[in-house]
């Protein structure tokens, strides 16, 4: 190492720090100490890197920094622990209301258990309401008929006299339990909104896949959820029609 | 958090030391405050992942370091540049010259550094880091680190050489 290397090293030598540990920089300091010149070039480098190292840290944090990070962390805490019991809260509480309702479906339906007829309703009403893909779109009565027997649905369905003069669109089979349901989609007629084909639907499924169906010899009527519905029993299947409206727009399909 | 670390030990021990990294970054006091706060929410929300609490001071400038280089990106004002094996540009100020200067002069002339050579010139005159320390911070090799010192260090006293001293008043 000459002394102009020794210089180059040096540039990065901090004196009373740890630098000197470093080989390279243990062995230009070891030249300097034998080199004159390169001793006194050592001398004002140091005290350069002195000076500059006390300008450095004349800087100072503004007064209430560190209060202002502390306090500012905990009140961020706080509202995170309260955010986090509130979300606790919610799911806790989706958890209860999600048992309640699968225990519905798992529960054994014991002599207690009179929902089940009613839960049918609401997810035929559901389907009608929520959106549905139809299977097959067509006017003709036979070829719906036909369809859902090909799917082993309930096909042998037998319309009220004023159903069958209603338009009938199209079709699709949903499932319940292990059954399938027919759905049958009218067209009354009345405008529709856009995007809509039908606004009457007939669900007909085996009546002993429904527990607690009441008897039904004539048409019950009940509002579940937005639409009328009627539900009635025959031949050992179950029907139900769904419009909106009030009762009498539903009756005058009966 | 690193196990024994209480937040508020942590932040009475460094807040001072990264606000003056953060200054030497920004050369603005707001700035400095933001990137300083903004650190110590990093180490609230991610500091128990740091399993080695001797490597606390380390982890805290090189997230401060990453927000601060994020920043810039944002503001398309990061250049890209990169040098590797510097030559070596000896200092010609004096040491009389650089006592003549205030701190914000200093501060000033560091400002006129291209950025990459800032944070190492910084950490090599604010916290008598190890070169290894300001490479593993900078997340760079220990060859960058020095080469970027040797010329940051050279164009930093250029720099100071330019600079008008402050006139004692009368």
């Amino acid at each position: 190492m000459n002394r102009d290397e020794a210089k180059i090293i040096l540039q990065l030598y901090r004196p009373n720090t740890a630098d000197a540990e470093d080989p390279q920089i243990a062995e230009a300091l070891a030249l300097a100490k034998n080199d004159p010149e390169l001793a006194r070039w050592l001398e004002e480098h140091c005290a350069r890197q002195n000076t500059l190292r006390e300008k450095f840290r004349k800087i100072n944090a503004p007064a209430g920094l560190k209060e202002q990070i502390i306090s500012e962390q905990a009140a961020f805490s706080k509202t995170k622990a309260r955010r986090e019991k509130y979300v606790a809260v919610a799911a806790v509480t989706a958890i209860v209301v999600s048992l309640a309702f699968l225990s519905q479906f798992w529960m054994p339906s014991g002599s207690g258990d009179d929902s089940t007829f009613s839960i049918y309703q609401g997810r035929m009403a559901g389907v009608a309401l929520r959106g549905y893909s139809m299977d097959l779109t067509t006017n003709d009565p036979a070829q719906i008929r036909a369809y859902l027997a090909q799917q082993h649905a309930p096909s042998d369905y037998v319309l009220p006299a004023p159903l069958q003069k209603t338009a009938m669109i199209g079709c699709a089979v949903e499932g319940w339990q292990n059954a399938k349901v027919s759905m049958i989609c009218f067209h009354t007629g009345k405008p529709l909104p856009l995007g809509q084909q039908a606004d009457l639907w007939l669900f007909v499924v085996d009546r002993d896949s429904v527990k607690n169906v009441p008897a039904l010899n004539s048409p019950q009527f009940a509002k579940v959820n937005q639409l009328i519905t009627a539900a009635w029993s025959l031949g050992g299947r179950l029907y139900f029609l769904g419009t909106s409206g009030d009762e009498s727009a539903i009756k005058k399909f009966l | 958090m690193a196990e024994g670390v209480d937040f508020e030990d942590i932040v009475a021990r460094y807040y001072a030391p990264l606000y003056q990294f953060a200054f030497s970054l920004t050369r603005a006091e707001p700035d400095a405050c933001d990137l300083t706060q903004q650190t110590f929410c990093i180490w609230a929300a991610k500091g128990h992942q740091l399993r080695d609490a001797s490597k606390v001071k380390t982890w805290l400038f090189t997230t401060l370091h990453r927000e601060f280089l994020g920043a810039r990106r944002k503001q398309n004002r990061f250049p890209h540049v990169d040098l590797e094996n510097a030559e070596a540009e000896l200092p010609a100020v004096s040491p009389a010259t650089v006592n003549h200067l205030d701190a914000a002069q200093v501060f000033a002339a560091l400002g006129q550094l291209d950025e990459i050579y800032q944070a190492p010139v910084a950490l090599f005159y604010l916290q008598d880091f190890s070169y290894n320390e300001i490479a593993e911070t900078l997340v760079i090799p220990l060859g960058t680190v020095k080469s970027r010192l040797t010329r940051g260090l050279a164009r930093l006293h250029n720099a100071l050489t330019e600079i008008q001293p402050q006139q004692p008043k009368p």
